[in-house]
């Protein structure tokens, strides 16, 4: 009898455990489920139909969107931008920063200096250094062309150019995030063992030497994650072409984002159901590569699980 | 002979950093000192680096014709207030998932971090959809609910709370604490410097992001510093003094921030990549 009243007792108390445990997760998981996971499902949906931003005549229209983007060459164009851009970006990105860790191994005032300098494009927005660089750039009055043509270099009007204007958007996009990948690759090489670098050097190594044979083998798995992040990333490129180009010339830095935004908000009819459509595409395409890299983004640390 | 590569080596690398620094420091320097150029001066060319005459009309010309300050208002409240609440929810979830045992902990865990694998531009239109039938479009609830909570940070914050050790909530528990108690008096305060970390990531974030507050405004009113200025930029209805003006308004804040708490900037990046 008393038995039995304490072990009610102990299960009641672990029922109410388990209750104030779900009231904690509630609100987060109300929030992402009403703003993410309805809005997913949702994605697929709405690409299964014909509607615009005034959501008159709703109707169903199968795979109707899916069937328009294969004869639509603009989606084809903003693949093969987006892709352009990302396969430049990233590798880009990550050896300038790669390059910079190799001569800043040191934790001394300088350096540390160093790191909070070219961090300091990171915590602008893109949209301001965009801005910036328009202007920096511009044939008219920019610092640059200017700079360029008294060492005798005729610059061409960079982002009016359909060759140059990705190119340049990417230079940009590398000025403003190579302060984090240094950030996060300089924390990993500050953790490579020293005595590592004692034996390379009794071996006869030089700094590069160190640098190949050293840290890089001591930060690959760390490598590997920034160029995982940085690619997802640079698949939903926008903000920095919205501002610099709006997608032009001739639709030459037009990327798949950039024609979703055009499709569902900018030129009528706002065709949310083709736009949600392409956004399907994107997803499988980030997906698929995600899926592809996984390892290399959630197996760090030196091979757990 | 070995010595001398080592010295080479150094003096390259010396260089190189220094190269660098002044391609980021000197167009940063450029944007800020050019905002105190007149219209003349800053389309004039052969183009001047620092004002020959610090003026400060560009700034007197943005707020009196554009809504600047109340974008900057927009901007403080919408990366403030998702900074508050996500907050306060993702550590609400962090320490179920980190100091409670319940049915359905691990699978729940997963759901939520398979969230932070889902592309913002897949799940805007139906975001939009929905907004617009909740009645909530281009308003302040609009901008922050979406962002209340996030699993990034649910995801930091339980792993930082499961290396908080359990002897403190035990003691809690036998003076006769409850969860909220535990959570609210002894987790919270311990934890400090991860939520320091976390809310500048997601303040940082939300100020800087354009095509979240863009889409979701409607109005001028209603703009973000970072949308709004995309705009007018993109429309060119605006010169070149003023939208320099109007730039540096939106970057001061956070770079103010950043030089005064770099530390909780980078910390929490620097880990990111070794996480585990």
């Amino acid at each position: 009898m008393k038995n039995e009243s304490t072990g009610r007792k102990k299960s009641s108390s672990r029922f109410h455990n388990q209750k104030s445990a779900y009231l904690f997760i509630a609100p987060s998981l109300a929030i992402l489920t009403v703003f993410v996971f309805v809005p997913l499902f949702g994605a697929f949906g709405i690409s299964l139909m014909n509607i615009d931003i005034y959501m008159n005549d709703i109707s169903f229209a199968g795979i109707k969107n899916y069937l328009k983007m294969f004869g639509d060459a603009r989606v084809g164009n903003a693949t093969f931008h987006t892709l352009y851009f990302a396969l430049l970006e990233v590798p880009l990105q990550v050896l300038v920063a790669l390059v910079l860790v190799m001569f800043m191994t040191k934790n001394t005032r300088f350096h540390k200096l160093l790191r909070t300098t070219f961090y300091l494009p990171y915590v602008c927005s893109m949209t301001a250094i965009s801005i910036m660089w328009a202007m920096l750039l511009n044939a008219n009055y920019g610092m640059v062309p200017y700079l360029l043509g008294k060492v005798g270099i005729q610059m061409p009007n960079l982002l009016a150019s359909v060759d140059w204007a990705m190119p340049t958007v990417i230079l940009v996009t590398v000025w403003k995030g190579f302060g984090y990948t240094l950030t996060v690759l300089s924390a990993a090489a500050l953790g490579v063992s020293h005595s590592l670098y004692e034996a390379a050097e009794l071996d006869g190594a030089n700094g590069f030497q160190k640098f190949l044979y050293v840290t890089i083998p001591g930060i690959k798995d760390t490598i590997g994650f920034c160029v995982v992040t940085t690619l997802i990333m640079s698949l939903q490129v926008f903000d920095q072409i919205y501002v610099m180009t709006s997608g032009g010339p001739q639709n030459s830095t037009e990327t798949l984002v950039g024609y979703i935004y055009n499709r569902g908000f900018q030129t009528a009819p706002y065709d949310l159901g083709y736009a949600s459509a392409i956004a399907v595409y994107l997803f499988l395409i980030i997906a698929l590569i995600t899926f592809v890299l996984r390892k290399y983004a959630f197996n760090q640390g030196g091979g757990e699980e | 002979m070995k010595k001398r590569r080592i010295h080479v080596f150094g003096v390259i690398g010396y260089l190189v950093l220094i190269l660098v620094m002044l391609l980021v420091v000197m167009p940063l320097l450029w944007m800020i000192v050019s905002s105190f150029k007149s219209d003349a001066e800053a389309i004039k060319w052969p183009p001047l680096f620092f004002p020959t005459q610090w003026l400060t009309v560009q700034y007197e010309y943005v707020v009196k014709t554009i809504p600047v300050l109340q974008m900057l208002g927009n901007t403080v409240l919408f990366a403030a207030g998702v900074t508050v609440i996500s907050l306060f929810f993702d550590s609400m979830a962090a320490y179920a998932f980190a100091r409670m045992r319940f049915r359905g902990r691990k699978i729940l865990f997963s759901i939520i971090l398979l969230t932070m694998m889902i592309p913002f531009q897949v799940v805007m239109i139906p975001l939009y959809l929905e907004e617009f039938h909740l009645g909530i479009l281009n308003s302040y609830p609009g901008l922050i609910l979406p962002r209340a909570a996030s699993a990034y940070g649910i995801y930091m914050l339980t792993s930082f709370f499961t290396g908080v050790p359990k002897s403190l909530d035990e003691a809690a528990r036998i003076d006769g604490m409850g969860e909220w108690k535990i959570y609210s008096r002894v987790i919270l305060p311990l934890s400090k410097p991860a939520l320091v970390t976390l809310g500048i990531y997601h303040f940082m974030n939300n100020w800087n992001d354009l095509l979240y507050p863009m889409m979701l405004t409607t109005s001028v009113e209603m703009r973000t510093l970072s949308a709004g200025l995309a705009i007018l930029v993109g429309t060119n209805s605006i010169k070149i003094g003023p939208t320099l003006a109007a730039t540096v308004i939106s970057v001061a804040p956070l770079l103010i921030l950043f030089l005064f708490g770099q530390r909780f900037f980078m910390e929490g990046i620097a880990t990111s990549g070794m996480k585990e």
